[in-house]
């Protein structure tokens, strides 16, 4: 939880604060310019908007998020929220920001993502679509 | 009591016209009294020895007593479930572990290239009964809390490793979430601890210190024995610790129907773990006699 | 889904339990509604049979079962069952009649200790009532003992096996009569007894 004093507002913390929805605060990973960036000014992303049809984002989501004044595309790669089994739950919301054909922004990812990711990121990628499968090739450590 | 009563008719030689002393005197008729005797005395010497062996079996295997809530209940279905589940354990070696015990699992995956996947972790939580009996590790990795819940019945799972087999002061860790990382931390490669045999389960009575607030839960409103509790109380409002004593519920223990509606009565306990019992003694032979021959083979090797 | 609660063992109570509590009102919450059941389990344990509505007698007799239970499971000195003891019996003469009286007479009793009856409403608005005991008070019963109706099969049979003693006891005294020897005597009357036993088998 690395949210600045700022966000911090008086109601609880419940289940529903897990999901990522509009307007939830998200977690650079990446060594990007920009991302590594905001995350030591303490001005995490902010989700605005998700690219599926429920509006929950989980892993394999690609996210737009407001970073820095800037709009930038992400892929969730660790969520928070509860997760079936023998799928990895973790302590914040990861993202890994991309450009519009799919280059990551950055060259390395310095946490664990999910195995899981492989199989949904392949099954995103189409032959002239963009292609997501460059994040495989810079993740370090898979769990 | 009431092999006396039918002593006493057969001497004055009168009938009492009474339905439930009759069932009685029948099961009564089936032994003579002399044997009776005998059989008291030989149950109050063999019962606290059954009760030890039996009863104890329920803190190793507590998935095998079924789910409390009275709705669901189902005898037959909790039967065929524990058939399963003993199928199971002959497949492969469901390894005796608590919550706080450090622990790795190898399963079967689709996704990653060489088909397995390894994960190592501390037990935070053990529930559920029956199949769908989960417990959940948790690791820290490259300084990212991870938590992985696995199905203990779950035929993906290759093989559950105990690396080092400890007990916690409590039956759930989940402050482990807000505690400093060093308690979560447990390197990948880390080598199995084996204890002798016969040794009690060594209590890890280590408490945490927790990070500042904000947190998952309100942990200062529980009874958690693992959190350092003076520490804890530096972080917190001051209207905070006045709502402390507005949660608690003192009354709760005397409560005793609401503790009868979530247990198993003993009699209950008896007779699930007198089904299984030969069967688990079997299986815990087994491990012994493939540990035995494990030990044998290793020097071959080498030499 | 749960699991049971590993940390206490409890005995087998011998009513019908409900899946949940009756949800009594009370404005002091669980807790209030734990002290209105608490005094009526003092009042049971005291006078051993009390009058009362049926709900709270429902749930009061599950306690009431617990608590006695527990005292038999674990005696007068255990600690943990002395407090809950002290808790559930307000007055507390009743803790001596609960560990002197109620456990030698419940001890090897093998049907629930308690018994509870509906009373018939005269009218709508009244609640349902009933009445709550305990099992061997020294009080007449309510309800009639229908199991010496001669009609019943059990005592049809009963009636018919001493029909066929009594006429084989008869038979006896006349061989006797005829003057017999006594040892042939001995073993018709074994062989009777063993006549006797199967009829009421059957």
């Amino acid at each position: 939880m690395s949210f600045s004093n700022i966000f911090l507002r008086p109601f609880h913390t419940s289940k529903e604060c897990y999901h990522i929805i509009k307007m939830s605060r998200l977690r650079v990973v990446d060594n990007s310019e920009i991302g590594r960036r905001a995350m030591a000014e303490g001005k995490p992303p902010k989700c605005i908007h998700v690219y599926n049809k429920k509006g929950v984002g989980t892993i394999g989501d690609k996210v737009l998020v407001a970073i820095l004044g800037e709009k930038k595309k992400g892929i969730l790669v660790g969520v928070k929220k509860h997760q079936p089994p023998r799928v990895p739950k973790f302590d914040t919301n990861n993202i890994v920001l991309i450009d519009d054909t799919g280059t990551p922004l950055g060259n390395r990812i310095h946490v664990p993502i999910p195995v899981m990711l492989r199989t949904i990121l392949k099954e995103k990628t189409f032959a002239k679509g963009v292609d997501y499968t460059k994040i495989l090739a810079i993740a370090s450590r898979f769990v | 009591m009431f092999s006396n009563l039918y002593r006493q008719c057969l001497v004055e030689k009168h009938f009492v016209y009474n339905l439930f002393p009759l069932c009685k005197w029948s099961q009564c008729f089936a032994s003579s009294q002399p044997e009776l005797a005998t059989e008291s005395t030989i149950q109050a010497f063999e019962e606290p020895e059954k009760r030890s062996i039996k009863l104890e079996q329920r803190f190793i295997y507590p998935e095998f007593l079924p789910d409390p809530k009275i709705e669901w209940r189902n005898s037959i279905r909790e039967r065929l479930e524990r058939q399963d589940m003993l199928k199971r354990r002959s497949q492969i070696e469901i390894p005796e572990f608590y919550v706080g015990t450090i622990m790795a699992v190898t399963s079967f995956t689709p996704h990653s290239t060489s088909k397995k996947n390894r994960f190592l972790g501390i037990c935070i939580q053990r529930k559920g009964c029956g199949l769908r009996a989960t417990f959940v590790l948790r690791n820290i990795i490259d300084n990212l809390g991870t938590e992985v819940a696995y199905h203990l019945y779950d035929p993906t799972i290759e093989k559950i490793e105990v690396i080092r087999l400890e007990k916690r002061l409590d039956d759930e860790l989940f402050y482990l979430r807000d505690a400093l990382p060093e308690y979560s931390t447990f390197p990948l490669d880390m080598e199995p601890v084996i204890l002798p045999d016969n040794t009690p389960i060594p209590v890890n009575t280590t408490q945490v210190i927790l990070k500042p607030r904000p947190w998952v839960g309100r942990w200062e409103r529980t009874d958690f024995k693992g959190i350092n509790r003076e520490h804890m109380m530096t972080l917190i409002s001051d209207k905070m610790k006045m709502q402390i004593a507005k949660h608690q519920k003192p009354w709760e223990k005397y409560d005793l129907m609401k503790q009868y509606r979530a247990t198993i009565p003993e009699e209950e306990q008896k007779e699930i773990f007198a089904e299984v019992y030969s069967q688990l003694h079997q299986l815990e032979l087994g491990k012994k006699k493939s540990k035995r021959i494990r030990t044998f083979v290793k020097p071959k090797k080498s030499a | 889904m749960n699991q049971a609660d590993l940390s206490k063992l409890v005995s087998k109570l011998r009513i019908n339990i409900r899946p949940r509590h009756y949800n009594l009102k009370n404005p002091k919450g669980p807790e209030g509604r734990l002290e209105r059941l608490r005094i009526v389990v003092t009042g049971l344990i005291k006078h051993e049979r009390i009058q009362l509505n049926y709900r709270v007698a429902d749930e009061a007799r599950g306690y009431a079962e617990r608590l006695i239970s527990e005292a038999i499971r674990y005696g007068d000195c255990h600690a943990p069952t002395m407090e809950i003891a002290d808790y559930w019996l307000t007055e507390k003469q009743l803790i001596h009649k609960l560990f002197k009286v109620l456990v030698p007479r419940f001890h090897e009793c093998n049907m629930s200790y308690t018994k509870l009856l509906r009373l018939s409403t005269d009218h709508e608005l009244t609640r349902m009532q009933g009445v709550l005991e305990l099992r061997g008070n020294p009080y007449p019963p309510l309800i009639k003992d229908l199991s010496r109706n001669r009609n019943l099969l059990h005592n049809v049979l009963l009636d018919a096996a001493r029909k066929d003693y009594r006429h084989e006891q008869y038979l006896r005294i006349a061989q006797g009569m005829s003057s017999e020897g006594k040892k042939s005597n001995e073993e018709t009357i074994t062989g009777n007894i063993e006549d006797k036993d199967k009829n009421e088998k059957a």
